[in-house]
């Protein structure tokens, strides 16, 4: 008998014109990649971010392949200490191989999972040997902003999106013929459909549902255990139009939600079910909150204590309780909706991470808790950027870039005098870091050598700081400066 | 030997065995025949089959040498990102032995594993899958990061139907030698909710004291309070006798010893089967609810339990 192969693996495109979906990022990449063609670039490193199963990893090893370049490959498989890194990494990017024609490429996957105390140092390594790489690098992470913004702000950051349905069905359709198998209708559309733009377990649940088999039908997909919308919606149905509270609680055991998810749902489309038929106020929703507020007291003692058996009176409370809560009928068909908050959530998250990467920036600058920064201190980092005198200066001491005088500024788009801006603090930045650079390559241990270097910075630095800040920022007479330096992340 | 642990004697060696789980235990099989495993995740309760299962998959692969090829993990003792960067990953590195096409391993509760060890286990999987698959077990599979769902096949084990747990007991009972009554049986199903090792370790004990089981034996072994006495107690309180409601939660307490968890785990399953207005069951398991929090949180049993009687009582006149 052979060895089956997993099919992930098996199909893993080997070029880049073979990564499926992501036009636009890839096209990023490979404009990157022609850089490369002509000499070293300015920014020597992308980040691939996005979420799991839609080729970043598939892209990096295809381009890596397609160019012939030799892969460096380290993972969160693997311990990343500064001084790994450095040794594997630093070393590689440094080198030029014998031919000085091949390249390397380093590919450092999960970067967005460095682990304490088990990878100490190891991000500020990373942004260490992208400085001094010759060498092409990428990144590989699912939550971009997780990266400090410092390394981001020396990578091309591309974004990989999920992959819609349309561009999953053919690369199934594809792998279904090379092995063989007789697909009936509607069972790739239901495989695909059932992953939401992971084509990675899009593609295992096809090799799940076609093993041992040479003709595939809908009801042979098994696998596929995320619930649809639809039978959420039967599900709801039963709450908001049934008056039976066991029913309408025992309706939800045949779903694979948590009761934390399940009373998003609810909360989502109670106002509307129960609205009376002049839009106005019911006191249906009233008794229905009420109970609906109960279960959520639950979720929280759970989520605080641990205690999943407690989970049973939110499930009952948020079904049930909704269901009886109705004293008139509301009957008619209302539209039901997922939970608008996840999709807004998503959308506030990565403004809120700026906000909160701002604001530690600030808080190391200002010695201030990054609480206190977020509502204060922001907002007059705010005014000065506006203010033509300091904009540069303030940019320059907190590193920010583009987006975040962008968001700060409340400005909704980068415009010229934001890129100004941000371009003169970058070469004010660099200048000072081409001083630092040299102490830097003579230092000891980095990680331990911390204090005495930033000490070391601070004295030789803080002459010429002094006379800028001073006169300028008034508002913020702060002792902070001896932190402020490369290593401020 | 009698001194042996049915759940262990009892364990199920091949895919066959397993009870209950036919659609999952179907699709499986037919990696088995294929010699093909992808990555699997089993999520579900405990005691309905998920390790049974995986080891089950290991005899029929590797046959007797199985052990050999098969490695089991508890996450919830070892569950630091150095285990999965050490262990996990030297035993995925080297080969598998006696000609068998990859090794598995076994991540028992997967879901105790800290997000940054899942996210360690990532490329593990990835990169060994020549040599090695994966099988995680968990009770919820939410609790495990998306990229590793994305890997894995995921198999979700629901709780055991009352059928399927009366039939392997009595087989059991038939290998054993026992005799068990048919109130015994369903005693049994009371008490295991869909937990077969329950259910086992419920027979096993009964049987060290007589050869033929009752209900009786099942609720006294297990201390249980059998249904019928919870709902005589819920109806005398909601009936507004409260004095002799009190009684009979004494004698449940300190007669058969059943602790006040027990006592909520219990009424919570009978209320449902209580005739009562909808609203007023809405408001009862909230504060049942309420009263279960408080015990948990370290408040005197006796003290809540009278207080839900007292509850039970002014509702029940209403």
């Amino acid at each position: 008998m052979t060895i089956a192969q997993d099919w992930a693996e098996k199909y893993r495109p080997t070029k880049l014109a073979d990564v499926v979906g992501n036009n636009k990022p890839l096209q990023a990449l490979r404009d990157w990649k022609e850089e490369w063609e002509h000499g070293v670039p300015e920014k020597k490193a992308v980040i691939l971010s996005g979420p799991a199963g839609v080729g970043k990893t598939s892209a990096a090893h295809a381009l890596g392949n397609e160019m012939g370049w030799e892969i460096i490959e380290m993972n969160a498989s693997d311990q990343r200490t500064a001084g790994i890194i450095e040794k594997v990494a630093g070393s590689a990017s440094r080198m030029s191989t014998l031919t000085g024609i091949q390249k390397r490429l380093i590919i450092l996957d999960e970067a967005d999972n460095m682990h304490g105390s088990a990878d100490r140092g190891g991000t500020r390594a990373i942004t260490n040997v992208i400085k001094k790489s010759n060498q092409p690098i990428i990144l590989i992470a699912n939550d971009l902003y997780a990266l400090s913004s410092t390394l981001r702000s020396h990578c091309v950051n591309i974004k990989f999106n999920s992959i819609p349905q349309r561009s999953i069905l053919p690369a199934l359709k594809k792998i279904c013929k090379m092995e063989g198998i007789m697909c009936g209708t509607g069972v790739l559309e239901k495989i695909a459909e059932n992953t939401g733009g992971d084509l990675r377990s899009a593609i295992k649940d096809l090799q799940a549902t076609a093993t041992d088999k040479k003709e595939i039908e809908v009801v042979d997909v098994t696998t596929a255990e995320r619930d649809t919308k639809e039978s959420i919606f039967k599900v709801l149905t039963k709450v908001f139009k049934g008056r039976e509270p066991i029913e309408a609680y025992r309706a939800t055991f045949s779903l694979d939600e948590t009761p934390e998810d399940l009373i998003q749902w609810v909360d989502e489309n109670l106002p509307n079910q129960y609205l009376n038929k002049d839009e106005k106020l019911s006191e249906d929703i009233t008794a229905a909150y009420h109970n609906l507020s109960r279960a959520d007291t639950y979720l929280g003692r759970v989520r605080l204590r641990q205690n999943y058996g407690l989970w049973r009176y939110a499930g009952f409370l948020l079904s049930g309780g909704t269901a009886v809560a109705k004293k008139h009928s509301h009957s008619g068909f209302r539209k039901l909706q997922p939970p608008s908050m996840w999709r807004r959530m998503g959308q506030l998250r990565s403004k809120r991470n700026m906000r909160d990467n701002i604001a530690a920036k600030v808080g190391l600058h200002c010695n201030e808790p990054i609480r206190d920064c977020r509502i204060d201190l922001l907002r007059m980092y705010g005014l000065l950027l506006k203010n033509e005198d300091y904009a540069v200066d303030a940019a320059y001491s907190l590193e920010l870039d583009v987006d975040e005088i962008a968001y700060l500024t409340e400005s909704k788009r980068v415009t010229k005098k934001i890129q100004k801006i941000y371009d003169a603090s970058r070469e004010m930045m660099h200048e000072k870091e081409d001083e630092d650079i040299d102490v830097f390559m003579h230092a000891p241990e980095k990680d331990r050598g911390q204090s005495t270097l930033d000490s070391m910075f601070s004295e030789g630095k803080d002459p010429a700081e002094e006379n800028q800040m001073d006169g300028k920022e008034k508002d913020n007479p702060k002792p902070a400066k001896s932190q402020k330096t490369l290593f401020d992340f | 030997m009698k001194e042996e642990i049915w759940i262990e004697k009892y364990r199920p060696y091949r895919l066959e065995d397993v009870v209950g789980q036919s659609d999952t235990i179907e699709r499986l099989r037919s990696y088995i025949k294929t010699n093909n495993l992808p990555h699997l995740l089993f999520s579900g309760p405990p005691g309905v089959g998920k390790t049974a299962t995986a080891v089950s998959i290991a005899r029929e692969l590797f046959g007797d040498d199985w052990r050999e090829n098969f490695t089991e993990l508890n996450a919830s003792d070892e569950r630091g990102i150095d285990v999965v960067r050490t262990k996990i990953k030297n035993f995925a590195k080297t080969s598998p032995i006696g000609g068998a096409d990859f090794k598995i391993i076994f991540l028992d509760e997967a879901d105790a594993l800290t997000p940054d060890a899942q996210s360690a286990l990532r490329r593990t999987m990835e990169r060994y899958t020549n040599n090695c698959r994966f099988i995680l077990s968990c009770n919820y599979s939410s609790k495990i990061i998306e990229p590793i769902q994305s890997r894995c096949a995921v198999y979700r084990f629901r709780p055991l139907s009352d059928d399927a747990i009366g039939k392997r007991c009595r087989h059991i009972a038939e290998k054993e030698g026992l005799d068990i009554a048919d109130d015994g049986i369903e005693a049994i199903k009371y008490v295991a909710e869909g937990d077969m090792r329950k259910a086992i370790n419920a027979v096993q004990a009964a049987s060290m004291f007589d050869t033929s089981i009752h209900a009786d034996s099942i609720y006294r072994i297990t201390a249980t309070a059998h249904p019928e006495e919870i709902k005589a107690l819920l109806e005398s309180a909601l009936g507004g006798n409260f004095v002799s409601s009190r009684k009979k939660l004494d004698d449940l307490m300190v007669l058969r010893g059943l602790s006040g968890e027990d006592v909520v785990g219990q009424v919570y399953r009978s209320l449902f089967d209580i005739d009562m207005p909808a609203r007023k069951l809405v408001s009862i398991v909230d504060v049942l609810g309420e009263i279960d929090f408080r015990i948990t949180e370290g408040a005197d049993e006796r003290i809540q339990l009278d207080a839900l009687l007292a509850h039970l009582s002014i509702e029940g006149e209403k």
